[in-house]
């Protein structure tokens, strides 16, 4: 009796996660924010798993490693002095030198480098269409997103690297929007251009 | 003068407890219902925090290093925050009551290991007490207390244990999806 009970309760659970993983998959392919099963969301060159877990779990990623893993794609990596004098040049105002914020929307608006283009990296759809024919036109891009161990504009050059920008165009600010804000430097917040300075 | 106990009171003696059983039974069974909506409850609001910002999920779920192959990461950030919906409102309505506890039960120990292997290296790495890291481990309430939230998780877990042996049938819509008599 007590065996016929417990194959009756193997047999439900096995059937709620049967019917269960098939709600969750089909909930994801119909949610508006699903993941794409199929794309690599973290294209990166080979990391040890114990580097990769200290480092993330101390929230520093070296600038060492991050210069090396941009180089070996032919990214440079920059500092807040290369950038600082980036926005006060005056190809600036012409976008000649264009920034690009790889945050999400919420942390984009709270405040970003006055005139940078969004490109959530992980929902790029809505973007490209704004950033792509500004990255081509552009002489120099410098993409960013929060600093520290931040990874997406790190993702987010390489995807427009693969997109068909020049290599030669691209650096990744790697202290981020928190270097930046740092030093004191101008913040926008909202949208794009909005002149709301912070 | 040495009569025999009169059948009645033997019987009395029988009947109060089996009153008292009866009672005990309704109260295990009716906490059992407490239990199953309020875990039901929390995996709703859990599955649905993760499931309507997939892509923080997706980064919480890298930092594990459970699996290089994205496929499978993919699969899994976009999966489970769905599935503990699916779970939760199965337990919320009381439906495959038993099988669905035994669901939760099974992703709640493995989660609960691996929230405790990665506290352990973040205090290592940190040189902090173990009850004092604090992280976002993928639960869908932000950063916790990794003691608060091995806690919970053992409170979760010895609930859902509850209801796999039998518990919370009161109010329970279809408790199980077996044919009646089985």
């Amino acid at each position: 009796m007590a065996a016929r009970q417990v194959r009756i309760v193997l047999i439900e659970a096995a059937g709620v996660a049967l019917v269960g993983a098939c709600f969750a998959f089909l909930a994801n392919a119909l949610s508006t924010k699903g993941l794409t099963l199929s794309r690599n969301y973290f294209p990166r060159t080979v990391v040890t798993q114990t580097n990769a877990v200290i480092s993330r779990a101390t929230n520093t990623a070296t600038a060492t490693s991050l210069g090396q893993r941009l180089a070996a794609v032919g990214l440079k990596l920059v500092d807040q002095t290369f950038v600082a004098k980036a926005f006060e040049d005056s190809k600036q105002q012409q976008h000649s030198i264009i920034f690009i914020d790889a945050r999400e929307t919420r942390s984009y608006e709270q405040g970003h480098i006055p005139g940078a283009y969004q490109f959530d990296y992980y929902r790029p759809e809505p973007h490209l269409p704004v950033v792509l024919p500004a990255a081509l036109v552009a002489e120099s891009i410098i993409i960013y997103c929060n600093g520290g161990d931040c990874e997406d504009s790190e993702f987010a050059a390489v995807f427009l690297k693969n997109a068909g920008i020049p290599v030669e165009k691209l650096h990744v600010y790697g202290g981020g929007f928190e270097d930046w804000a740092k030093h004191n430097l101008p913040v926008e917040v909202g949208p794009r251009n909005s002149g709301v300075k912070k | 003068m040495g009569e025999a106990q009169p059948a009645g009171g033997g019987g009395a003696t029988q009947q109060r407890g089996e009153e008292m059983n009866g009672k005990l039974e309704n109260f295990a069974q009716w906490s059992g219902t407490v239990i199953r909506i309020l875990i039901g409850v929390v995996f709703v609001y859990m599955g649905l925090s993760k499931a309507l910002d997939p892509v923080d999920f997706l980064k919480l779920v890298r930092q594990y290093d459970l699996s290089f192959n994205y496929w499978m990461l993919n699969a899994v950030a976009a999966s489970l925050p769905w599935f503990e919906v699916f779970c939760g409102m199965l337990l919320a309505l009381g439906v495959a009551v038993r099988g669905t506890a035994l669901s939760v039960a099974s992703m709640t120990i493995p989660f609960t290991i691996v929230v405790v292997l990665r506290a352990i290296e973040i205090a290592g790495a940190q040189k902090i007490g173990f009850c004092s890291v604090r992280f976002d481990c993928g639960c869908g309430a932000g950063e916790v207390y990794i003691c608060a939230k091995v806690l919970e998780n053992v409170l979760l877990t010895v609930g859902a244990v509850w209801l796999v042996a039998g518990y919370g049938r009161r109010a329970a819509w279809r408790y199980t999806l077996s044919r009646p008599g089985q």
